[in-house]
Formats: structure tokens, C-alpha cells, sequence
């Protein structure tokens, strides 16, 4: 039975809002104009219904860049649901994550912070959702680090996810932030959503150390991808 | 078909930041004729290249952006099952790429002309379909790219039409010359932000 394809317009109180004090290029690189509404056809409902050819997984283990290279840090596990506006499990979903390492600066050539680099951590990792939706990583939790020329701006600890599910307008990039950190009430970007539950959804929850085995300490967070009776089967 | 859950609410988009990592991307990834980046190109039609630049506010580069293109094979069909066709689709089509921004704000796709098609809303022109992510964007910033070669179908494309008249020719490119392999590259510059007259028209998701 076909159900019509359904994406309602997004709540703009659940998304940022720009620009963001201090951070400058939330106001060079977003229209002035808003946003031109248009019929929905196949080419917007449509997407690629599986990226695993072309965006590898297999990188899905952060903390151990080779044996007996062990990352430095806490080590954590963090994992979830791909889900959609129906919570119906998005299977196939082509999931990347990076971060900085523990001591807040990125393997990226121009985080060029006076903050040391572990040699035994990159940070990117990238895997793909199961049936149930399911994604997980096994990493280490980042560190705090401040915005340059802010001011006293921080980021607190928190990781960047990137989603490619089955549909263009299911594409999701967003950052899940870890529960309790003092600087999360500071941030200027998990700041600018409104709504405060939309916020508090950024925020990933800790699961029980007896829940999970061996070194790694436990963090589940769900990704909702908008979509009503749009999720093709694979 | 029953709902397993209550309704739930889309995550918050954020920023890419400044850190996407260089690593996500190889060669070849911006090559929507291959299946896989090291894999050959194996799509039917003619091919070509979409070129331009990434601009923000004030006509500088946008550098280090994200652009994740999306479109139809050259009979006009998408290997996805919301496409009533897609069983006929080019199998060696991919549809999809990824590219970035040099320091100039330059970027480049390889693809096949795509077909026009028509659905329940019309006929729609041969398009590509731009998703623009990067530092400082809190969103995916989508925007539909037109070829010159096709004015009538551009005419009567709904998408098209539904910007004002004199913004339309912001979302044609423009025969840039021949690529390295023989192919024809149309062009366009992508300004993020900008006055009324040169800011790129971009879409409700
Ligand atoms: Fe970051």
C-alpha cells in the first residue's frame, strides 16, 4: 500500500537560528532572501538509496588506530537509532562522525590550536545503519575547545554527525553534545535552536556501565531524519 | 500502515564546522558516471562537467565547502523506488556526488546531461540538484542548477517558475569551454549572500 511521501516543513523553533555572535561566518554564507518555496517532485523526493559504494564504511572504530595504538582518553561507545518523523528505523543510512581529540584540537590542517595532537587519533569515522537502524562508534570522548577570535566562547565537548538516508530531504548534519558539561549552557551554536527540547535532543544520554561491556563507557543518541511515509524499504 | 512510534521531531541541524574532514573525500567522489570513486565511468548519455565557484558575502571564496549534487540519468529517471520507472533506470548511473571547495571557492562535478521527465506537477526541465553545506551554514542551503541548452523546458519547469522572472538566470549555467577529456563544462558562481539582484535563489527543504 503507497502512502503519499510526506515532509512537512520543519519547525524553525527546533533549528538555528543565524546569525550567531561571534561566529562570523553564520552571517557571510546565509541568504539574505528566505528561501524560495517549490513544488516537491521526484528529484526532491527521490535520493541515492545507497551510498555505501561511494562513501565507504568500515571506520567505525576511532580509539584504535592500529593494534596496540590506543587513542588517549576516555573511551566511549557512542551509538543510536536512525529513525524518521514515523520513529520507523531508517536501515542503510550512510552515518560519518569526527571530532576533535581529547585534548579539543582536530587532525585537520587548519586547526593549527596550541593544544597537542595524539598521533594515535584522527577522529573521523564513518559506518552505516543496519536494519533496525541501528549505528555505533567506538571512540573517545573529545575535549573542550575555544572558538578563535570569540572572546571566551567554548565549545563544549561534542561530536559532528553527518546523516545520508534515502532521500535528499532527509540529509542531516548536526553535533551531539554530552550530558551534564557546564559549558553545553554556554553554547552559541547548540544555543541557537529555540526550542528547548529540541535542544535537550542534542544532548546524547549516558547508558549504565553495567549495561555495556569492557573499556568503554556508554552514550546512546537517536537521529530523527524528517519524513513521514517516506522511508523505502532497502 | 501503522505508526510503530508518536511522531517524532527532526534533530537540529548545526554547522559542519570548520573541521570536515579532508579524509572523506576521494578522488572520484565528484564523479556522479562512477558506482564507486576508483571504479570506472559506466553511465549512459553525454557526458559533461558542472563547474563554478562558492561565494560568500562580500564575493569572497567560500572555502572549505561541501557540495552534494543529486540528479536524474539522461532518460530522466531515478534508481529510487519514489521514481514509477526506477526499475529502467541506468544501472551504471550513480546520480550522486560530493565535492569541495579549493581555496578559490572552486568546485567541479562530472556527470551525463540529465534527461527531462515528467511527474503529476509537470514537465521538468534537465536539472541538477546542489546541496551547499559548510562553516557558518546551520542548514542544508539547496538550490537547482538549469543548462541553457534546454530554454523551453527551462520555460515550463515549475521550479523554475516559481522564482521571479529575473532571478531564473541566476540557476543556468553557461557554456564554459571543453574539459581536460573532451567533455563541455557549463558554469556558474553560487554567491551565498548578497543583494537582492545577484544572491543565489535557494529553496525550502
Ligand atoms: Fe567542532
Amino acid at each position: 500500500m503507497q502512502h503519499p511521501d510526506r515532509f512537512d516543513p520543519l519547525d524553525p523553533a527546533t533549528q538555528p537560528v543565524v546569525p550567531i555572535p561571534g561566529y562570523p561566518n553564520t552571517q557571510r554564507r546565509n541568504p539574505a532572501r528566505a528561501p524560495f518555496r517549490r513544488v516537491l517532485t521526484r528529484t526532491e523526493l527521490t535520493g541515492p538509496l545507497d551510498l555505501s559504494q561511494k562513501l565507504r564504511p568500515g571506520d567505525d572504530n576511532l580509539a584504535m588506530l592500529a593494534p596496540g595504538r590506543a587513542a588517549q582518553g576516555q573511551l566511549i561507545h557512542v551509538g543510536g537509532r536512525v529513525l524518521d518523523e514515523d520513529g520507523r528505523p531508517v536501515a542503510g543510512a550512510i552515518v560519518e562522525l569526527w571530532q576533535a581529540n581529547a585534548g579539543g584540537r582536530y587532525f585537520h590542517p587548519i586547526d593549527q590550536r596550541d593544544a597537542p595532537l595524539d598521533p594515535n587519533f584522527i577522529g573521523n569515522g564513518r559506518t552505516r545503519s543496519d536494519a533496525q537502524g541501528r549505528y555505533g562508534f567506538f571512540t573517545i570522548k573529545p575535549g573542550a575547545y575555544p572558538v578563535p577570535d570569540s572572546g571566551r566562547w567554548w565549545r563544549p565537548p561534542h561530536i559532528h554527525i553527518s546523516v545520508l538516508g534515502p532521500g535528499s530531504l532527509m540529509r542531516l548534519v548536526t553535533q551531539m553534545y554530552f550530558p551534564g558539561d557546564p559549558l553545553n549552557g554556554l553554547d552559541r551554536i547548540l544555543n541557537s535552536v529555540p526550542d528547548l527540547a529540541a535542544r535537550a535532543r542534542c544532548i546524547a544520554a549516558s547508558v549504565l556501565p553495567t549495561e555495556i561491556a569492557g573499556d568503554w563507557l556508554g552514550y546512546t543518541h537517536d537521529l530523527v531524519l524528517r519524513g513521514r511515509h517516506a522511508t523505502p524499504p532497502l | 500502515m501503522s505508526r510503530p512510534n508518536a511522531p517524532l521531531v527532526p534533530t537540529a541541524w548545526a554547522t559542519i564546522g570548520p573541521f570536515f574532514p579532508n579524509t572523506f573525500f576521494r578522488e572520484g567522489d565528484n564523479d556522479l558516471t562512477r558506482m564507486a570513486p576508483d571504479a570506472p565511468p559506466t553511465a549512459q548519455g553525454a557526458p559533461m562537467w558542472l563547474t563554478g565557484r562558492v561565494l560568500q558575502e562580500g564575493g569572497g571564496p567560500c572555502v572549505n565547502a561541501v557540495l552534494e549534487a543529486w540528479q536524474a540519468d539522461a532518460a530522466g529517471r531515478f534508481r529510487h523506488p519514489r521514481d514509477p520507472d526506477w526499475q529502467q533506470a541506468d544501472p551504471g548511473f550513480h546520480g550522486w556526488g560530493r565535492a569541495w571547495t579549493d581555496a578559490e571557492g572552486r568546485f567541479a562535478f562530472r556527470t551525463i546531461i540529465p534527461g527531462a521527465y515528467r511527474d503529476a506537477t509537470g514537465p521538468r526541465a534537465p536539472h541538477i540538484n546542489l546541496a551547499i553545506i559548510g562553516s557558518g551554514i546551520m542548514g542544508r542551503l539547496a538550490t537547482t542548477i538549469f543548462l541553457p541548452a534546454f530554454a523551453e523546458a527551462n520555460a515550463a519547469d515549475p521550479v523554475l517558475a516559481s522564482l521571479p522572472e529575473a532571478l531564473r538566470p541566476l540557476l543556468v549555467a553557461q557554456p564554459d569551454g571543453l574539459a581536460e577529456d573532451g567533455a563541455p563544462r557549463f558554469s556558474l558562481d553560487l554567491l551565498l549572500r548578497g543583494d537582492a539582484a545577484t544572491e543565489t535563489p535557494f529553496f525550502e527543504d
